[in-house]
């Protein structure tokens, strides 16, 4: 079906409101922050999509999906536009993009039972700014806060800075709807627990837009505490040091709401004030009184008995203020676009992995030096360093964090600096038996190793793929090698 | 609008990637890469946007200095230039300004050009000498500090182009050929190589010139052949950035502010 014919049977189905073919939006909708440069600098290799469309209601997600669905379209669903690996990008002639922007009810806030039901395209923040007056909070808490939207948080299985005690958000789903492409709308409902069967949830949870469409999603709410917050930071002599005492704390049975190192680059970005050329550790305690102060106790005694490799505490109060500046609004975002037309730069970009917490030092090291080495540009880097800032019992996460001087054309970008350098973190990762992506998603420039990453349990995500979307409508590329798309990759 | 263009390049050593050790007071030469010198880069981007602009113009790049420059000029060929000539021989070591312009002005003799353009000024020595005494030696018209070339509305033959000069700018005509040496401040910027091109096999379009093919009296070239000697080099004056501290008030943080806006940042 050609586009004209698409667009007159979407003129049927919805308001004339409710789709988009402005070409500006169309050029926006082509790409995500993956190739923020390119896009910026109007050079984008892909195809913009055929139209935006903007569903009022499940109902409506139900027909496009089927209309996609017998007709062979693309659909790529959106709620938020925060994507950093791809997972927007279209890369088919014939696309719909589906944007949850009008599902924007909170449907209902329970304190009894500790949860709240929203539409998928809720922003997080209205959300939370709900929550507050009422002493409560969601837990989540990405950066992207202002601007992310529940549709985009599930599906890519999102995480928080306070996620080392409430949790990522498939810790916090408790139940959800969602629409497959033959238009079967499945409702998860909301219990505490359960053992029947399979947790079905974890289908939707993290499938990128590639298996349904989430319509809706509760999720659980927290007591909040603020004024019992503790925040502790120190320099240590190496981000070794930092892992040692974050893996301390975390085996010990404690669950500070933040808990990070960085390493001496990456500080040195973060904590101009304070850094003073070292690595940074910081940590911060919340809850109940009780709960914080034991936990602020467990902090001192695990920095207690790494104390060989601690150089200084530093002031809490610059820790509390920093966290207050941590997040960046639309307002950054659309800087940094500028910043990218005006002066050929951009805030760099970062590749998140996990490993457990002997290989995650490994990791580290390993990326470090190979890109030093290998990676044929290293004289433009600017920037290369990483920090932990997710942790679980038994490991954490990597954040690589690297920025260079661009010396190429927009359009090669991705391909001599970003993707080289993410190769070298995903291969280490994988090396060492960790995962090639911690939070932001596989979108489609790490679907080369989506195999790799799952081993003989790909299985199981490609029945799945071929269960729930027989006929391959739902973001093409994502997740899933395909061939067709190699050429917008390599 | 000229067909054969010859561009005029130098490599040098990027003095401004100098770092000064403050303490020992020296300079920390180590690490320093070679890059092509800025104001032929500028030379270099007029003669290719006009090449883009005029698909059947051709740009040779002519250099002099050892086979070491070699990957340089690859990465030069694979930005769009069609064909790279390096005088390369070890007799020409150590020729001053002069003997340089002759062993230049030499090869050009021998090949057709409507159009010479090179920079004005080199990082390194910073004479300004060469193309002037290159142009004189070709009995071509020449000029410096060029800011800007008109690429529409030249007659054929003549191309208009501005020059500045303490403040002023002023436009000129000038008859082809010529040779026209622009400024590291022109707005023409370097293409860069594109993914595809990175690994491009450009060693066939790179001719390399000896004295051999040129005949000069070995007396006149290199120190022997030189009339000028250097009576002292000294490196570039350095001094330590001043450390600006602020208060949290109004006047800092506009301080502040002015020193990111100036910078591009914000």
């Amino acid at each position: 079906m050609k586009a004209q014919q698409i667009l007159e049977q979407l003129k049927g189905m919805l308001a004339a409101n409710q789709i988009n073919i402005d070409p500006d939006a169309l050029y926006d909708a082509a790409a995500d922050r993956y190739k923020k440069y390119a896009k910026a600098k109007k050079v984008l290799d892909v195809p913009p999509p055929t139209a935006i469309v903007y569903p009022n209601s499940v109902e409506e997600v139900k027909s496009l999906l089927q209309f996609c669905n017998q007709n062979g379209i693309n659909v790529i669903p959106r709620s938020g536009k925060t994507a950093t690996e791809g997972g927007l990008e279209n890369w088919k002639t014939e696309t719909l993009v589906i944007d949850g922007k009008n599902l924007n009810k909170i449907i209902n806030i329970d304190t009894y039972n500790m949860q709240a039901t929203v539409q998928a395209g809720v922003p997080l923040q209205a959300l939370e700014d709900q929550l507050r007056p009422l002493g409560y909070t969601t837990g989540h808490s990405p950066q992207s806060k202002p601007v992310a939207q529940f549709g985009g948080l599930v599906a890519t299985r999102s995480i928080g800075q306070f996620s080392t005690l409430y949790g990522g958000i498939e810790d916090m789903v408790v139940g959800l709807e969602c629409v497959f492409p033959d238009g079967h709308i499945a409702r998860i409902k909301n219990v505490p627990r359960r053992a029947g069967g399979p947790d079905i949830r974890h289908i939707v949870i993290g499938n990128e837009g590639t298996l349904c469409y989430i319509t809706e999603v509760t999720v659980k709410i927290f007591k909040v505490f603020p004024e019992n917050n503790r925040f502790y930071g120190y320099l240590v002599r190496d981000i070794d040091t930092g892992i040692k005492v974050l893996r301390e704390v975390m085996v010990n049975g404690y669950r500070p709401s933040v808990a990070r190192t960085y390493s001496e680059e990456d500080a040195r970005q973060h904590f101009y004030h304070f850094h003073k050329g070292k690595c940074v550790l910081l940590f911060m305690a919340e809850g109940q009184k009780d709960i914080a102060e034991a936990t602020g106790r467990a902090i001192e005694a695990a920095v207690e008995k790494h104390k060989e490799g601690i150089l200084e505490q530093v002031d809490s109060q610059l820790i509390s203020d920093w966290f207050d500046h941590l997040n960046w609004s639309q307002q950054d975002i659309d800087d940094e676009f500028q910043g990218m037309i005006d002066n050929d730069k951009h805030d760099g970009y970062t590749t998140e992995i996990s490993a457990d917490w002997e290989n995650i030092p490994k990791i580290y090291h390993s990326v470090i030096n190979r890109i030093r080495a290998e990676f044929p540009r290293a004289e433009d880097l600017t920037m290369l360093g990483g920090h932990s800032s997710h942790s679980y019992i038994n490991g954490t996460n990597m954040y690589f964090v690297y920025n260079y001087n661009i010396n190429c054309a927009p359009e090669d970008e991705m391909r001599i600096y970003h993707h080289p350098l993410q190769k070298i973190i995903v291969e280490e990762a994988l090396k060492f038996g960790g995962s090639m992506c911690h939070h932001h998603g596989i979108g489609k420039f790490r679907n080369e190793w989506t195999t790799q990453e799952h081993g003989s349990a790909h299985y199981m995500l490609e029945k799945l793929k071929q269960a729930f979307d027989p006929n391959d409508i739902m973001n093409f590329g994502t997740i899933f090698f395909k061939e067709e798309g190699a050429k917008f990759q390599k | 609008m000229p067909k054969q263009i010859i561009c005029l390049v130098k490599f040098v050593p990027n003095v401004d990637g100098y770092q000064y050790d403050y303490e020992r007071n020296v300079l920390i030469r180590e690490n320093v890469r070679m890059i092509i010198n800025p104001d032929d880069a500028c030379a270099l981007s007029l003669a290719l946007q006009l090449q883009k602009n005029e698909p059947d113009t051709q740009v040779e790049i002519v250099s002099m200095g050892p086979l070491s420059v070699l990957p340089l000029v690859r990465d030069l060929l694979r930005r769009g230039v069609k064909r790279a000539t390096l005088l390369s021989d070890k007799r020409f070591v150590g020729s001053d300004t002069y003997v340089t312009s002759r062993i230049i002005a030499r090869y050009l003799s021998t090949i057709s050009y409507d159009l010479i353009v090179s920079g004005s000024h080199s990082m390194d020595g910073d004479t300004a000498h060469v193309p002037a005494q290159i142009a004189e030696l070709l009995q071509l018209e020449q000029m410096s500090n060029v800011k800007r070339v008109e690429t529409e509305n030249n007659a054929e033959g003549y191309l208009f182009f501005e020059v500045e000069s303490e403040g002023d700018r002023s436009r000129y005509r000038i008859e082809l050929p010529a040779l026209l040496s622009l400024s590291r401040d022109s707005p023409y910027k370097l293409p860069f190589v594109r993914y595809t091109d990175l690994k491009l096999e450009v060693d066939d379009r790179i001719t390399i010139i000896t004295n051999d093919q040129l005949g000069i009296p070995n007396e006149e070239l290199g120190l022997k052949g030189s009339l000028t000697k250097v009576v002292e080099t000294y490196p570039k004056t350095l001094e330590e950035k001043q450390r600006i501290v602020v208060t949290n008030d109004d006047q800092g943080i506009e301080t502040v502010y002015q020193f990111l806006k100036e910078r591009g940042f914000v």
